[in-house]
């Protein structure tokens, strides 16, 4: 009989459960590894339920950083982020891969690339989704000035982004106070004009409502919108290009608002 | 000349959009620079689009001209000093304000700045420079600057502005030197390349200097580009891609962008397209020009003077691979990287997996294809582990009515491969990874 390790959906929760499913000494074979709320409930197995510890978390996320490389621990980082029921029991038989008795350092660093096996394969591929949805949501976040100041964004993602795009809205906006809502996943960045910046999990769901804009915010709008229109070139109009590359999911929450 | 008195920003901002928008170069590529915490922006290296206008063209910076007034008379440009048309310009402290608060919003990369010639080129480079410099150091913005070099504007003024901008641009404008002096009076090739020459030089010293002293400011980190107007003069494909070559192997240019011609104004000079713009003549042309850049082939590979145009229904590589099939198949669990480069269906990135993990162990099909190797188009032209995917004629006619039966070629749907292959610039995905 199988023994399933249910854990919270994030980073700590999926490493504390592969150090929970390895300690257990039942054998690779018998543990399967799930994130809650993925509906995959099995007939003939035992659930366990894991709570999400920090220190334990710290320990493999060190330990794949040492022997698997920095890499490696990133496309395992961001596959973590994936919307994807598979994710957490992928991401552990790739560790069985590198981290197993007997395997050499320089084979354990090249796991990665190790493509034709299933799990590395979809563990990549999780990766290169959840690297590409953060990165066009760098591009594709609106801000709007709030009264007191305050920058607010709304967006909606398939894949946990927030952590990975934080870093760089930080470092790009230093000196401002701004939040980004993620409505798709639940969860808020908050940052602050001091430099620190955290990721806030079920936010009010009453958060900015009450706040005006700026005095400018509408004017600083409308020359927006009429740029993103004198923009475009006539005889190359191309609809259906731009909906391809912008999709309606995205344009939805932005200022321009393209929907025609 | 046509100046209504006291315009507004909104309206400024409308023509000097409009009247930019030809200059078809928007990606924000090409440096990473983290922000240094004492003032707004940064800089990654794959550049990032912020939206996409009607057209489906990428927004990244917000790309303007200071004014639309111009002494000069390039017949093909809207604002010709002989056209009629709505002038306006800005103020240098309009320009920040705009760059700022539209930075701030996230709506862009940075700012492309370029512009009519007001009086004459060294009062125009004045007037940018005067501009980026208040932008640099009086908002600290540290975000991604294009700007446009005046041909005619003295050395001294290019040197300064390269080091406030991340890229510089000089338009070729027309391939050769005699459409040049057709169709731009006042420009000529030589006021175009001595600026070009001059900043490949000054990149050059500046590189040795920043091994020195790490800290030392930069001069144009992202490189220059130039932009050539395909279709208003009546070169080949050939001596297009030609000069793209010599533009990349003797200037060190990061990038070399097609306009397929507008027909903005009226000119005996300029030739009639009922048809609309050459879209799908630019859009081989970035495909060739992609293959000059990351598939290792040279112009002269793809092209020749018996065969100096691009085939309208096939993409530069396919159609060099069917001509050349006595170099096919390949074999992908041994074929070296450039090898594979070359095979229709796999792209650097494919070619770069299949490389790392064919060490690991064998290859199959159903592998290749997650690795993103389209099968489709590959299969006449590999095997693995010794076999073809299914038996096949290595026959060209054979090949060439089932690449042309599967329905990626001539059709619109090219127009998506364009966006892909021309706008996302340098953005490789491993390095937006990377980057995170
Ligand atoms: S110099 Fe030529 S291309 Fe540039 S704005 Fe003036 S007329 Fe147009």
């Amino acid at each position: 009989m199988v023994t399933v390790f249910e854990c919270e959906d994030t980073l700590d929760g999926i490493f504390t459960a592969v150090y929970d499913a390895w300690a257990s000494r039942l054998g690779h074979s018998a543990v399967r590894l799930q994130v809650r709320g993925a509906d995959t409930m099995q007939l003939f197995a035992v659930y366990r339920s894991v709570v999400a510890d920090g220190s334990k978390a710290e320990r493999v996320a060190r330990t794949i950083q040492n022997r698997m490389g920095g890499e490696t621990f990133e496309k395992i980082c961001q596959a973590a982020m994936a919307k994807d029921a598979d994710k957490a029991d992928a991401i552990y038989r790739v560790l069985v891969l590198g981290l197993s008795r007997g395997v050499s350092e320089r084979d354990a660093k090249q796991v990665i690339w190790q493509l034709q096996d299933p799990n590395v394969c979809h563990v990549f591929e999780l990766s290169r989704k959840v690297g590409h949805e953060a990165h066009r949501y760098m591009g594709f976040v609106r801000f709007r000035e709030l009264e007191n100041g305050v920058l607010f964004s709304e967006i909606s993602s398939e894949h946990h982004v927030l952590s990975l795009i934080g870093d760089h809205f930080a470092n790009r906006f230093p000196q401002e106070n701004f939040l980004i809502w993620n409505r798709g996943c639940g969860d808020c960045l908050v940052h602050r004009a001091d430099g620190v910046w955290f990721i806030v999990l079920d936010p009010p769901s009453e958060l900015g409502k009450a706040m005006q804009l700026s005095e400018k915010e509408e004017e600083m709008q409308r020359l927006w919108k009429g740029f993103c229109q004198s923009i475009s070139i006539r005889e190359r109009e191309n609809r259906a290009l731009q909906r391809q590359m912008l999709p309606y999911r995205f344009q939805k929450w932005m200022t321009e608002g393209l929907v025609s | 000349m046509r100046i209504a008195a006291g315009q507004s920003l909104y309206e400024k901002l409308n023509i000097l959009s409009d009247a930019a928008k030809y200059d078809v170069a928007c990606t924000s590529s090409g440096t990473d620079r983290r922000g240094s915490g004492q003032g707004i922006g940064n800089c990654i290296a794959p550049g990032i689009c912020h939206s996409f206008s009607a057209d489906g063209r990428c927004i990244s910076l917000l790309k303007i001209l200071f004014t639309n007034e111009c002494v000069f008379d390039c017949k093909y440009c809207i604002n010709r000093a002989s056209n009629d048309v709505e002038r306006a310009a800005f103020t240098p402290d309009e320009v920040c304000t705009l760059t700022m608060e539209f930075y701030r919003r996230n709506y862009i990369e940075g700012l492309f700045l370029s512009s009519g010639v007001l009086r004459n080129p060294a009062y125009t480079m004045e007037l940018l420079t005067a501009t980026l410099y208040k932008l640099r150091t009086e908002h600290h913005f540290e975000g991604y600057i294009h700007v446009k070099v005046i041909p005619g504007a003295p050395q001294e003024l290019v040197s300064r502005i390269g080091f406030l901008a991340d890229r510089v641009s000089i338009n070729l404008e027309l391939p050769t030197a005699e459409s040049l002096r057709l169709l731009a009076p006042h420009k000529t090739r030589r006021r175009i390349l001595s600026p070009m020459r001059q900043v490949q030089t000054l990149r050059s010293e500046n590189k040795q200097e920043l091994v020195q002293y790490r800290s030392a400011p930069r001069f144009v980190p992202a490189g220059q580009s130039t932009q050539m107007i395909i279709g208003a003069t009546p070169e080949n494909d050939y001596q297009i891609l030609s000069v793209a070559e010599s533009l990349y192997q003797k200037f060190e240019l990061k990038r070399v962008f097609y306009s397929a011609f507008v027909q903005v104004t009226e000119d005996p000079l300029l030739p009639a397209l009922p048809g609309g713009p050459p879209l799908l003549r630019e859009h081989r042309l970035y495909q060739a020009d992609w293959l000059l850049r990351f598939y290792q082939f040279q112009a002269d590979e793809l092209l020749s003077e018996q065969h100096p145009n691009f085939n309208v229904f096939l993409d530069p590589k396919c159609d060099w691979a069917l001509s050349h099939l006595e170099q096919f198949p390949v074999e992908v669990g041994s074929a070296d990287y450039r090898t594979l480069l070359r095979v229709p269906g796999i792209g650097p990135r494919s070619a770069q997996r299949i490389v790392r993990a064919r060490r690991m162990g064998r290859l199959d099909y159903e592998t290749l294809r997650k690795m993103g190797v389209v099968l489709k188009r590959a299969v006449y032209f590999i095997t693995c582990n010794g076999r073809q995917m299914y038996p096949l004629r290595m026959d060209e006619d054979f090949i060439l009515r089932n690449l042309l039966g599967s329905g990626d070629h001539g059709r619109p749907a090219e127009t998506v491969t364009y966006r892909q292959l021309s706008l996302f610039d340098d953005l490789q995905p491993e390095r937006v990874l990377q980057a995170l």
